[in-house]
């Protein structure tokens, strides 16, 4: 029964949708807004699995005093003061319901810094990446050195001190040679997901079940 | 034990003192600031002048659809893109794919009409203008007519006025956005009842006039991940929506299929597509000034060029050195 129920819902419901795209009937269109409706809000409830689960994981590791158990606190605190402060607590720093609140500050002044840090640092990592194994070992090696440091060059203003062939050769290498690998790729991944797709709404794939109904 | 040489040396520089040069190469450009001229490419040209053809009859939506990571290549594009918009007075819905999202379309919302940055738009919030919607007053110019008639000044240095529901609205994030985005086909206000100040959709003149995706002109994504699909799956390829992409430099290479096939109009890539608008619209007499984008390729071409410094010199250090020959450097074992 755990197995044969989420098989038949989801048998059910992807041939249904798959259908209803090709039928402009109104039923066929009804079908589909309520769909649409639905489906949000059911996605909505994963949050609430989501978070319970996050919660039990963290709170085990503190009760049980684990490795770096610390740390489980700066998951929890946010994870709860962040919607306090939207839905309980959503005043401004003033006082008042003027923006910003202390919601959108937090937001601004913490998540936004750490998150643009860590994808800074980047940089600093690609420098040192680039100069310790960025190596012309091989012909296709070499292949691949070249266009790099051609596009890198092309795509700055720098690059026109050069002369105009240097943007123009690496907006060559964007445009042909590397929306035809793009296209292969993306035409191969198009069809692997068609046939995922296919046997999941058949049955054939059941991984997506876990370990239901075993 | 034989001696190190020169060439293992600088293959094994402490990589500290890269660190320390691609912090000061993104440092100093920024405190100089060369200005050098960026020319803009057929990609950035053509959704410039798709939204250059736009005005108060049409709508676009902006999705700003990426974190906090990638702002510094995404905000610009959706700032410039909004200010695009205000100019010709197009009506923008804004949206947010994941949940921080939101925070960035606030930030830009913010930024483009903050009174502190030149060249701002005087935002008037849904409830200021309540009772000119009352009235029937909706279009755009009647609206700033009888707006600036009960008193109401532009402030000194603002380029014009944007009317919360009429110009602008702030839908900001729902969850499951692909399958927002698909009933959005059918309707925006099923999906979204109430923006994300709480003001409802049904009352907004924007909503009235488009009602759903099938009535807007463009929908202009700007994204650090692959969301920007789901406006190509959802709403390109079902109802024929017109689509523009604003991806992170990375990306951007994944996307040129959907140029060449002509399912998205154009596409800025990376931090030089967002400087590119603001070329554009600065020499379109749109915006007074480039922006951030513009200064930022500075700080890019620095960074750039000691990359590519870098590359050369482990590459000579290399090969000089013999070390093509070998299997492991003697300073690694």
């Amino acid at each position: 029964m755990k197995r044969t129920v989420p098989l038949m819902i989801v048998m059910v419901g992807g041939i249904l949708m798959m259908v209803q795209y090709f039928i402009p009937h109104q039923y066929s269109q009804a079908v589909f807004t309520n769909y649409t409706q639905w489906a949000p809000i059911v996605g909505a409830f994963a949050l609430i699995l989501g978070v319970g689960s996050l919660t039990r994981v963290h709170s085990h590791k503190i009760r049980r005093k684990t490795k770096n158990w610390q740390y489980s606190w700066a998951v929890l605190i946010p994870l709860y003061g962040m919607p306090f402060l939207a839905i309980i607590w959503p005043q401004s720093l003033a006082g008042g319901m003027d923006s910003p609140s202390i919601f959108h500050f937090f937001f601004m002044h913490i998540q936004v810094p750490i998150q643009s840090t860590m994808f800074s640092l980047l940089a600093f990592y690609i420098a040192s990446a680039a100069f310790r194994a960025f190596r012309a070992k091989s012909a296709l090696a070499t292949i691949l050195l070249l266009a790099a440091v051609i596009v890198m060059i092309g795509q700055v203003p720098i690059g026109e001190i050069f002369g105009r062939w240097l943007p123009e050769t690496g907006l060559w290498i964007l445009r042909y040679p590397n929306l035809a690998a793009k296209r292969a790729i993306m035409l191969g991944v198009g069809f692997g997901i068609l046939a995922t797709n296919l046997k999941i709404i058949f049955g054939v794939e059941r991984n997506w079940l876990g370990g239901a109904g075993k | 034990m034989s001696a190190v040489s020169k060439w293992e040396k600088m293959l094994n520089l402490d990589r500290r003192w890269i660190f320390l040069a691609i912090g000061i190469a993104s440092i100093v450009p920024f405190l100089i600031g060369f200005g050098m001229p960026i020319s803009t490419t057929a990609e950035v040209e053509s959704i410039f002048d798709y939204v250059n053809g736009l005005d108060k009859d049409n709508a676009i939506f902006i999705g700003f659809d990426y974190a906090p990571g990638t702002q510094a290549e995404n905000t610009p594009m959706g700032v410039a893109v909004l200010r695009h918009a205000f100019h010709n007075n197009v009506p923008v819905f804004i949206t947010a794919y994941q949940p921080l999202g939101h925070g960035m379309a606030l930030g830009a919302l913010e930024y483009v009409t903050n009174p502190a940055i030149p060249g701002f738009y005087q935002s008037v919030s849904f409830e200021e203008w309540a009772d000119l919607r009352e009235a029937g007053i909706t279009d755009k110019d009647e609206l700033i007519a009888s707006w600036e008639s009960d008193g109401n000044a532009l402030p000194e240095g603002a380029k014009g006025w944007v009317f919360e529901g009429r110009d602008f609205a702030m839908l900001g994030y729902a969850p499951v956005f692909s399958l927002v985005i698909l009933g959005m086909t059918a309707s925006i206000e099923n999906q979204f009842p109430q923006d994300a100040n709480g003001n409802p959709l049904i009352e907004m003149p924007m909503l009235r006039e488009h009602k759903s995706l099938r009535e807007v002109d463009l929908a202009f994504t700007t994204s650090g991940s692959s969301a920007c699909r789901s406006w190509i799956v959802y709403g390109r390829e079902k109802i024929g929506l017109p689509v523009a992409f604003g991806v992170t430099a990375v990306m951007a290479t994944d996307y040129y299929p959907y140029i060449q096939s002509g399912q998205i109009i154009g596409q800025m890539g990376g931090l030089r597509g967002a400087a590119e608008y603001e070329v554009l619209l600065f020499e379109n007499g749109i915006t007074e000034t480039t922006d951030k984008a513009f200064t930022g390729m500075d700080v890019q071409s620095a960074a750039h060029l000691l990359i590519i410094l870098l590359i050369v010199m482990g590459n000579i250090a290399f090969f000089a050195g013999g070390f093509h020959k070998k299997t492991a450097l003697k300073g690694r074992g």
